[in-house]
């Protein structure tokens, strides 16, 4: 478990996991106290007992029997106290944790986290960020309080007897360092060999279930059916074949346990028949008996260690996902202002007219190495309605993401003749809008997913812009603006989000306004409606409007048409837009 | 929460022996501690008697003894623990994936897929905990408490006694804590629901935020969201950590009371020194097994919870309508003449969906079948396929088929491309006609793709997982390829494509029609659901789908 290993990054997020000492104190030392008392209680017991044999007074005993049941009871107080007090501090620290993950995500997302992979990415990330948690919980804290207990111990044994006190710690050392060696060998192993087989298994699970009518039609489930029978026993083998490994870690502390008693018989023999220099004859084998005893109750408490092992490698795992995906640096392609932001944003510009210009534009994805769109030449002006087609792969939803910023480009991109690296980027967000291609909704009511875009519009104006957009029947059948919408929209159907998210372009009224493929997550019977009625709520003289879409679109309700042409090779192309503007209407 | 469920002995083969061995091992461990217990208390009386080490020896080389031996049976339970897991979740997923093909793909559709397959693969490894952690302590504790009892009250009555009284109580307190924790967990539960995926929900809308220029103000809200989840759960776990607390305080008070009871007994001379320490030491033993249960409740929690997921899939009584048990019947060389629906009804639940529809296909022309959305296109298509069941009759150049049992005249393409790992060729000869070949027919994988509109993919090119490398376009375009070549391979006589241009721009649409104009050309039924202008244009015939009026 060397911190050596982390790559400094990861180390830098797991500092953020661990909360500050005066949150995290309290549950330390009530742990330490728990552990304490539970040896105490051990040693007292025994030592009450031993006492008790030789028939002293009364007298000699109250303080082992006020002892005894004071360490019972205050043992499980304080663990009570401490699980409160560690996961509390735990839970403040996720603040602190979650709040610098999101300093680190806002200059990047969404186009630094996309390039990454899949669409579970982000549940996957956040998740992770949560998972750390176990740092304190399961990790630092049972370290620390295993270790200030055994030492504690060993150090306690040693003023008793000191061959005693060495052979516990020889056996807590040798227990620790085996037991953690063993379990992160054969874990490290598992992990080699399993998860592989685990991976495989549950991608032909997912496919055969997904596809299940597929496989049916096509009289090909059987086949696939053995072939996952295959797999599967090809896991279950690798399993069956590890898992004699699995219980050494346990064997091995339990072996040294064992050894330390045995050992702490062996040695305090010898020291009662000697005879001890500080204790009188009579607490003297009480006292053996006390050092035979507790190296018993010092491995139950050790114990915690092993698992703390592996919640530690959980931990790193998690980690170094969270780090990989939150690169500590903007990568190149995602533009970063010069200036402060904040400042930037403080020119609170009135939303007049503006004319978009694109000359030779190129932008490209962090870690690809092609352009993921080259050569745009366009110019868009209030009151234009152009819709922009192209095959998969042409760079539509590149170019929409790096219209508003969320890409640097080559070439220029001129807002009003300003070139737009020279502007901040909120300020060009705030000219230049854009309705996802699918379009987030917060798991809140439609009022406040519809208000952040604007938050002093009125419900009037919030109803007038759904009825604007062809909700106005479907809100009013769901209960109006305080309807929710569902974790990630779950209540809503895909061209419902996206009128949605038209209603709320609306009320942001952008003077440019990028639709990315609407109709990419709507049933092909809906498409051609949704199309039309986005064109038409968004039609507007002041307004110019960049549609991007593979469903057809009337001509009637465009201006001008754009087509990207396929890229071959990631060679620059012949500007496709020169002609267009000919057509296109200014009004 | 049953602590076991009798379904996972049912269903899992492999449960019942681990159990079995379980329970052997739990008694030799028992056995083990005993005589840890004993062979320390000797060990130590002679100590304090102050018996030289020579008279000790024998004592200490068994104890040794024992120390390995109990070593060697926590690790063989261990073994077992991990061997059972593997072994019940293999069984277990076969069951459950034999039950799926067994169902069909209309049920299956009807449950979340990935939901499905995670139950099927990762939720089972909850399972693993269940069985490395708690299966063996509740083992333990069925085995090792009552005969640890009986060892402590044939040494020393009282103390039998007080154990007696105190193990039933852990269990009551477990449950009237539980009962309170369920009902604090259900007060906060719509609230930390919502909480618990708030971050999530800020940091997968943070597009959209910038976009609207909001992302600074979600400082404060990532703030206020975590601190009231914390402070939610807090007040759940402040009271569920009780549970812990009073096993913890029964189990360390009885040992405490033991002891003093013990040591006071001993002043008496009622009691020897090697009774009272041999019963000093079993004492903890005796709670252990349970504080282990009830630590690793959440463990078993969630093991049984995944389990109980597939019980219900297992349990799942409702008879397949569609019986499966006439396909082999028939095997009759269908002809090739006009496929008619004649009074077909579908129901889906209680719902009418089709009602008898009389509808023909001929053979030659490209036929369309329209209708506004929800009107019962798809669900008609998986009734020709078999996946749902229907009345009425369908014929073949006027011969009965029955759907579902024999697929051989129909091939067919969804809504979801639905492709696999593997090569484009691998994709486009899926099934039959594959498989006792030596591999696809290049050239016929090639034709397939050309009147698809899919020249341009090669057909060597490779595809991950969900067709993972395509446009969304290319995938549907070579999963109606796919239907293409099991028609031209099987020589299927009917050719249904769901909506297959939905995804396509105008150009790639021509292509398509053209290439389905070929197989039409041939002899074949060709029908196509689209409500694409231009594919009604190219058809030979429209049939539109009308929507029926519930009342």
């Amino acid at each position: 478990m060397s911190e050596a290993t982390l790559h400094p990054h990861t180390r830098d997020v797991l500092r953020l996991a661990q909360p500050r000492p005066r949150w995290f104190v309290p549950g330390l030392l009530a742990g330490i106290g728990s552990a304490v008392m539970a040896v105490a209680l051990l040693a007292c017991s025994a030592w009450l007992i031993t006492v008790a044999a030789e028939m002293p007074s009364l007298a000699v005993l109250g303080l082992a029997v006020v002892g005894v049941r004071a360490f019972a009871i205050f043992r499980s107080v304080f663990r009570y106290l401490e699980r409160v007090s560690s996961h509390d501090a735990a839970f403040r620290q996720l603040a602190e944790l979650r709040l610098g993950m999101f300093r680190r995500i806002v200059p990047i997302a969404p186009a630094g986290l996309a390039s990454t992979g899949r669409g579970d990415l982000l549940t996957r990330l956040v998740r992770d960020v949560d998972d750390l948690q176990d740092l304190p919980l399961r990790v630092v804290q049972p370290l620390l309080v295993a270790g200030t207990t055994a030492l504690l111990s060993v150090v306690g044994i040693w003023l008793i007897v000191p061959a005693a006190g060495l052979t516990l710690l020889v056996c807590l050392l040798l227990a620790g360092i085996l037991g953690t060696l063993f379990s992160g060998t054969l874990s490290a192993r598992a992990d080699r060999e399993l998860a592989p087989l685990r991976g495989a298994l549950a991608d032909e699970v997912l496919e055969i279930i997904e596809n299940l009518d597929i496989l049916t039609a096509f009289d090909a489930l059987n086949p696939r059916l053995e072939q996952l029978a295959r797999t599967d026993a090809r896991l279950r083998q690798a399993t069956l074949r590890r898992s004699v490994g699995i219980g050494v870690q346990s064997a091995v502390v339990a072996l040294f346990a064992g050894a330390a008693t045995l050992g702490a018989l062996y040695f305090g023999v010898p020291a009662l028949d000697s005879g001890g220099g500080l204790l009188s004859p009579v607490l003297l084998g009480p006292t053996v008996i006390v050092a035979v005893l507790v190296p018993m109750a010092v491995f139950e408490v050790f114990g915690m260690i092993p698992l703390a092992g592996s919640a530690w490698r959980q931990v790193r795992v998690s980690a170094t996902r969270v780090a990989d995906i939150v690169p500590a640096a903007v990568p190149g392609e995602i533009p970063v202002d010069e200036v402060d932001p904040l400042t930037l944003c403080a020119s609170d510009r009135a939303s007049g007219p503006v004319v978009l210009e694109l000359a030779d534009l190129g932008a490209r994805w962090p870690k690809q190495h092609e352009p993921g769109v080259a050569g745009v030449t366009l110019r868009l002006a209030p009151g234009d309605r152009v819709h922009l087609a192209g095959p998969s792969g042409a760079g539509k939803t590149t170019l929409a993401q790096t219209l508003v910023r969320f890409l640097d480009y080559t070439g220029s991109y001129r807002l009003n003749g300003v070139e737009a690296r020279l502007l901040a980027q909120s300020e060009v967000r705030r000219m230049v809008g854009l309705c996802e291609q699918r379009p987030w909704l917060f798991d809140d009511s439609i009022r406040q997913n519809l208000l952040f875009a604007r938050d002093t519009a009125t419900d009037a104006e919030l109803e007038a812009v759904l009825a604007r957009v062809g909700l106005a029947e479907w809100s009013r059948t769901r209960g109006g603006l305080d309807a929710r919408v569902g974790e990630r929209g779950a209540l809503v159907s895909g061209g419902q989000a996206q009128r949605i998210a038209l209603a709320r372009a609306l009320l942001a009224d952008f003077p440019v306004l990028i639709v990315d493929e609407p109709t990419a997550n709507v049933d092909s019977a809906g498409a051609d409606a949704l199309v039309r009625d986005i064109l038409t709520a968004a039609a507007d003289a002041h307004r110019a409007v960049l549609l991007i879409s593979h469903t057809p679109v009337p001509d009637e309700l465009v201006t001008a048409r754009v087509t990207l042409p396929a890229r071959a090779g990631g060679h620059t192309v012949i500007s496709p837009c020169g002609a267009v503007r000919g057509g296109a209407a200014t009004s | 929460m049953r602590p076991l469920d009798p379904r996972l002995l049912r269903y899992a083969h492999a449960a019942r022996r681990f159990l079995l061995v379980g329970a052997l091992l739990g008694l030799a461990q028992t056995l083990v501690v005993i005589a840890f217990a004993w062979l320390l208390t000797r060990a130590i009386t002679f100590t304090v008697a102050g018996e030289p080490l020579r008279t000790i020896a024998p004592t200490l080389a068994a104890l040794a003894g024992v120390v390995v031996l109990r070593s060697a049976l926590i690790w063989l339970l261990e073994v077992a623990a991990n061997r059972g897991a593997a072994m019940v979740k293999s069984q277990l997923r076969a069951k459950v994936i034999a039950q799926l093909a067994e169902r069909g793909p209309d049920w299956v559709a009807s449950r979340q897929s990935a939901r499905l397959s995670t139950v099927v693969t990762t939720g089972l490894d909850a399972l693993d905990n269940y069985f490395a952690r708690y299966l063996p302590q509740l083992l333990l504790t069925m085995i090792a408490t009552p005969i640890l009892i009986a060892v402590i009250l044939s040494q020393d009555l009282i103390s039998g006694l007080i154990v007696i009284v105190v193990i039933p109580l852990i269990p009551i307190f477990m449950i009237l804590i539980g009962r309170v924790t369920q009902s604090v967990q259900q007060e906060q539960w719509q609230a930390l629901q919502r909480l618990s995926t708030g971050f999530l929900d800020v940091v997968g809308g943070l597009g959209t935020l910038k976009i609207y220029g909001r992302e600074r103000r979600q400082f404060d809200r990532i703030r206020s969201i975590t601190e009231e989840y914390r402070t939610r759960t807090m007040k759940v776990l402040r009271v569920s950590f009780l549970s812990g607390f009073v096993l913890e305080l029964a189990a360390s008070l009885s040992v405490a009371i033991i002891a003093v009871s013990i040591g006071l007994r001993l002043i008496d001379g009622a009691l020897l020194l090697g009774v009272g320490l041999f019963v000093l030491l079993l004492a903890p033993e005796v709670f252990l097994p349970v504080r282990q249960v009830g630590a690793q409740f959440h463990a078993a929690s969630d093991g049984l919870a995944a389990a109980e997921e597939l019980f219900a899939i297992l349990d799942d009584e409702t008879t397949p309508e569609i019986s499966q048990a006439d396909a082999v019947a028939h095997t009759v060389q269908l002809g090739s003449g006009t496929l008619v629906l004649n009074g077909v009804s579908v129901r889906r639940g209680d719902t009418l969906v089709i009602d008898h529809l009389h509808a023909e296909f001929a053979p030659g022309q490209l036929s369309v079948l329209r209708g506004v959305s929800g009107v019962g296109k798809s669900t008609l298509v998986a009734a020709l396929l078999g996946f749902v069941p229907f009345t009425g009759t369908l014929t073949l150049d006027g011969v009965t088929v029955s759907a579902g049992s024999t697929r051989g005249w129909l091939a067919w393409a969804g809504q979801r491309p639905g492709l696999f790992r593997g090569t484009v060729a691998d994709n486009v000869a899926l099934g039959a006609a594959s498989v006792d070949s030596t591999g696809p027919d290049h050239r016929l994988v090639v034709q397939s793709l050309r009147w698809a509109g899919a020249a341009e993919v090669s057909p060597a090119t490779v595809l991950g997982v969900n067709g993972e490398g395509l446009s969304g376009g290319q995938a549907q375009r070579i999963a109606a390829a796919r239907a293409i070549y099991r028609a031209l391979a099987t020589d299927c006589h009917v050719l249904i494509l769901d909506e297959p241009s939905s995804a396509l721009d105008s150009d790639a649409e021509a292509g398509l029609l053209v290439g389905l104009r070929h197989l039409a050309d041939q002899g074949r039924v060709v029908i196509v659901v689209s409500h694409r202008a231009a594919v009604a244009a190219a058809a030979d015939n429209v049939i539109e789908l009308q929507e029926l009026t519930h009342v």
